[in-house]
């Protein structure tokens, strides 16, 4: 009987309960993607270059790890919160306190034992859609990748199992520690805020100087990538706490010194709003720094993966200049260059006789050769140009050229000389694109027709088109890494983030309820709720952001520039987050404004 | 003089028409006068707080019209009935409704600052609410500080704060035990006298009902007697209402 009334309840309440499903779904989808990767050491070795790989990924799992018993505890607590009025009933019509324990442990178990299931099998199929988008719209290579990986779902199945059994028995203590009054007015219980001036401004100076560790412990990783395995432990550690304090004392001491200004606090809803946040901020500490840490991850990975992407461009233009070389340009290759969208069209005569190759210095004089120069400085190369070809530039004109040349001695004479010389007249056609990455298809084109001409370029490879491969395939793991771990943070926070607003949301029925029975316009009580969750979304991901900007400092030695193109990851990220306001605030206002 | 409440013809039917309908109220007519007390009384399931929903905007009737103050309320969109209760109505409910996350002064300014008074404005109108209702010494206290009888003369204070043209009380000492009750119950009823503010009160309480000046008993949707205090005293008044309950059972 008593089953059956739980069913019931469960019945009734299927929208809450469909919003903690497709939680725990997607917690144990993400858990068993990054498995995937985590647990597949040849797919690590394949791909990624650096040997510190192995350790971040198992830094990573552990993480991972610890948010998700977190986002269970936050799932769990909302389940919890939605099922305790329930049972506070059932013990006050005579069931005994347990039967009702071990209702909620089989009700919890089951429900986590079948998210998990669904969750696998969404991860699996996800895992596959996602990794082929990720591999094909980035031209990427990826190696010994696969979906379906019995390591990954022992694992995930392991884990999952003992958090559910941990939480269905921490529900059933809980339960049954907790009286039936308390269970039954759970929702009047009042909450007090302490407030100590003198311990705020501790925590302060306290959340500075953590994060001034973190920071300074980051930007010396960077200097000294040798520091990593105590850095980042030394980082994150203190820039956990750091944030901790910051938005404990940091943002409850805005608020206060907000309240105190009556010309804001006293119109329309601010001084409501604001109290709101307070009483919220100190509620939710532990979990918006706990996001903000997580943004910072997510925002990281995701910003370094695309750092390797941009590094991708950034080192094949280093390699060479002209995007595409022809030797003794005929109709077809001429038709074919024609399609690039060509920024310089240069053609050079040039003679080979005698382990020398000739070219003409006039032809030199009126367009001068562009080469890549290396600057050791700034350790990035440079585009110069010079009408003397010698080193740097006569390397990479010989370079540009076919293999048998390139062992050759460069000489520049003048028309009348070139046309003594007694040998054949070749030509070598150069061509700058005005993006190397858009034209990429065209130039592959380009390229395969020129090593049908001359099948000794198969073996030799040097055109830029063969150390773009060469590069692609090397970065791609590791952006493939960024992105993955990137996505999986995100959904995993935002989805923390949204559990503990939305377990918050039916104590506040009665406050809205209130307000609009006073007279405040629903327009008004719509837009109160869009600034109050606006709020604690915008906290985690202002210090997250923070963190990263700083963070990337970690990375200065292995990425040429880590803040280029930095907007684009940004971006993205921003608006998934921004989707997961959206929802969130849809959600709060479907369950507070009935 | 204008009358505060004028009610005609009023109907309220739930459910469907092609469903099985239930008559809730059934022709109510009565009025206020400006600075009356007036006590609503009846069983629960008469009627009464669905006559106090329409009374106060939260409920529409199915027939008949509503004029507060000269404005027929049954015509307004939900906005003006918003902008309707934030300044014409005063509400103090049974279980007090303060928002425990604002102190008993925030809570009380909170009716001025959803007007967009200025704050200029503000301190003066809660400060001189608070003295009258006693309040000055608690106004920096969290509701959940407070005691029953406080909390609910906060909830008087932020029901009078923006001057309204009626005050609706749904069983306001409903909660408060009878020292709390009969202390808020002295304090309504000197508003009504010195400030001549209109109290409607809700109640099935005889001893609340004492207070007011006259009381519309209320029985399956239909209004039945009416009873006037007059010259009585309280004491009069209440064993009256007690014999009027009586006859009014059958």
């Amino acid at each position: 009987m008593l089953n059956k009334l739980a069913l019931s309840g469960i019945k009734h309440r299927m929208r809450d309960y469909s919003v903690l499903f497709s939680g725990l779904i997607i917690a144990s989808a993400i858990f068993y993607m990054f498995m995937s990767l985590a647990t597949n050491s040849s797919f690590l070795n394949a791909n990624s270059p650096a040997a510190a790989t192995s350790f971040i990924y198992g830094f990573g799992a552990v993480l991972l790890a610890i948010i998700t018993i977190v986002y269970i505890n936050y799932a769990n607590g909302f389940l919890l919160s939605m099922r305790q009025k329930e049972y506070g009933m059932f013990m006050m019509l005579g069931a005994k306190s347990s039967k009702i324990s071990r209702m909620i442990f089989v009700e919890t178990f089951t429900i986590g034992a079948i998210a998990t299931l669904i969750g696998t099998v969404i991860g699996i199929v996800a895992t596959g859609f996602v990794s082929q988008l990720i591999i094909k719209s980035l031209d990427m290579q990826v190696k010994h990748f696969n979906s379906f990986y019995v390591p990954a779902l022992l694992s995930t199945f392991a884990f999952f199992i003992v958090i559910f059994i941990f939480s269905a028995l921490k529900n059933s203590i809980s339960l049954r520690l907790t009286k039936v009054l308390t269970l039954l007015h759970m929702d009047s219980q009042p909450v007090r805020i302490k407030k100590n001036k003198f311990l705020k401004a501790f925590q302060v100076i306290l959340g500075i100087v953590f994060l001034a560790i973190g920071y300074t412990a980051i930007i010396m990783m960077g200097h000294n990538p040798v520091l990593i395995y105590l850095g980042v432990p030394v980082a994150l550690f203190t820039i956990v706490i750091g944030t901790y304090f910051m938005i404990n004392a940091v943002i409850t001491t805005v608020i206060t010194a907000l309240k105190k200004n009556k010309k804001f606090a006293q119109k329309g809803l601010n001084n409501f709003t604001l109290s709101q946040l307070s009483f919220r901020i100190s509620d939710y500490t532990k979990i918006l720094s706990m996001v903000s840490i997580m943004f910072a991850l997510a925002l990281g990975a995701i910003t370094v993966g695309m750092g390797f992407q941009n590094q991708i461009s950034t080192v094949v233009n280093g390699q060479a200049y002209y995007d595409v070389t022809v030797n003794n340009i005929n109709d077809a290759q001429q038709e074919r260059i024609d399609k690039l969208n060509v920024k310089e069209e240069t053609t050079y005569a040039y003679k080979f006789k005698d382990d020398t190759i000739y070219y003409q210095s006039d032809e030199f004089e009126k367009v001068p050769f562009k080469y890549q120069k290396f600057n050791m400085k700034s350790m990035v190369g440079e585009t110069a140009s010079t009408k003397k070809p010698k080193d740097d530039a006569s390397y990479e004109l010989l370079n540009n050229n076919l293999p048998r040349y390139r062992t050759a001695k460069v000489e520049m004479v003048d028309k009348n000389k070139f046309d003594t010389i007694n040998a054949k007249a070749n030509s070598l056609t150069l061509v700058k694109t005005d993006s190397f990455k858009q034209n990429l298809t065209q130039i592959k084109k380009i390229n395969q027709a020129e090593q049908k001409r001359f099948p000794e370029l198969k073996q030799a490879g040097a055109s830029k088109y063969d150390s773009y491969l060469l590069i692609n395939g090397f970065f791609s793991g590791l952006e493939f890494m960024g992105l993955f771990l990137g996505i999986a943070f995100l959904a995993m926070l935002a989805s923390c983030l949204m559990f503990k607003i939305l377990s918050g949301a039916s104590s506040d029925v009665k406050r809205y309820n209130m307000l609009y029975k006073i007279g405040t316009r629903t327009k008004v009580l719509r837009s109160n709720i869009n600034k109050e969750i606006a709020v604690l979304f915008a906290v985690p991901a202002g210090l997250g952001i923070i963190h990263v900007l700083i963070g990337l400092q970690m990375f200065s030695k292995i990425l040429i520039k880590p803040y280029m193109n930095i907007e684009i990851p940004f971006g993205i990220f921003i608006v998934l987050y921004l989707g997961y306001y959206f929802v969130t605030r849809y959600l709060y206002k479907k369950i507070v404004l009935k | 003089m204008q009358k505060i409440v004028e009610v005609k013809n009023i109907e309220k039917i739930y459910g469907k028409a092609d469903e099985k309908q239930y008559k809730a109220l059934s022709d109510v007519n009565f009025d206020v006068e400006p600075g009356e007390f007036v006590g609503i009384m009846g069983a629960s399931g008469s009627g009464k707080t669905t006559l106090l929903n329409i009374l106060s905007t939260l409920d529409t009737p199915t027939s008949g019209q509503v004029q507060i103050s000269g404005q027929d309320i049954t015509k307004l969109n939900t906005n003006e009935m918003a902008d309707f209760r934030a300044n014409k109505i005063g509400f103090i409910f049974q279980d007090f409704n303060l928002l425990e996350n604002l102190t008993a002064y925030e809570n009380i300014a909170l009716p001025l600052a959803l007007q967009n008074t200025s704050s200029k404005k503000i301190d003066p109108a809660v400060m001189s609410i608070s003295k009258k209702l006693g309040l000055t010494d608690i106004l920096n206290h969290y509701p959940t500080e407070l005691s029953g009888g406080q909390k609910q003369r906060v909830a008087a204070a932020r029901a009078l704060v923006h001057d309204p043209s009626i005050v609706f009380g749904d069983e306001p000492t409903g909660a408060l035990d009878s020292k709390s009750a009969r202390a808020l119950l002295d304090t309504m009823s000197k508003i009504n006298h010195e400030d001549n503010v209109s109290i409607l009160l809700v109640t099935h309480d005889p001893f609340s009902a004492s207070y007011c000046d006259r009381i519309i008993f209320i029985k399956d949707g239909e209004i039945g007697q009416e009873l006037k205090k007059e010259d009585h005293t309280r004491g009069e008044f209440y064993q009256e209402i007690l014999d009027s309950l009586g006859t009014f059972a059958d």
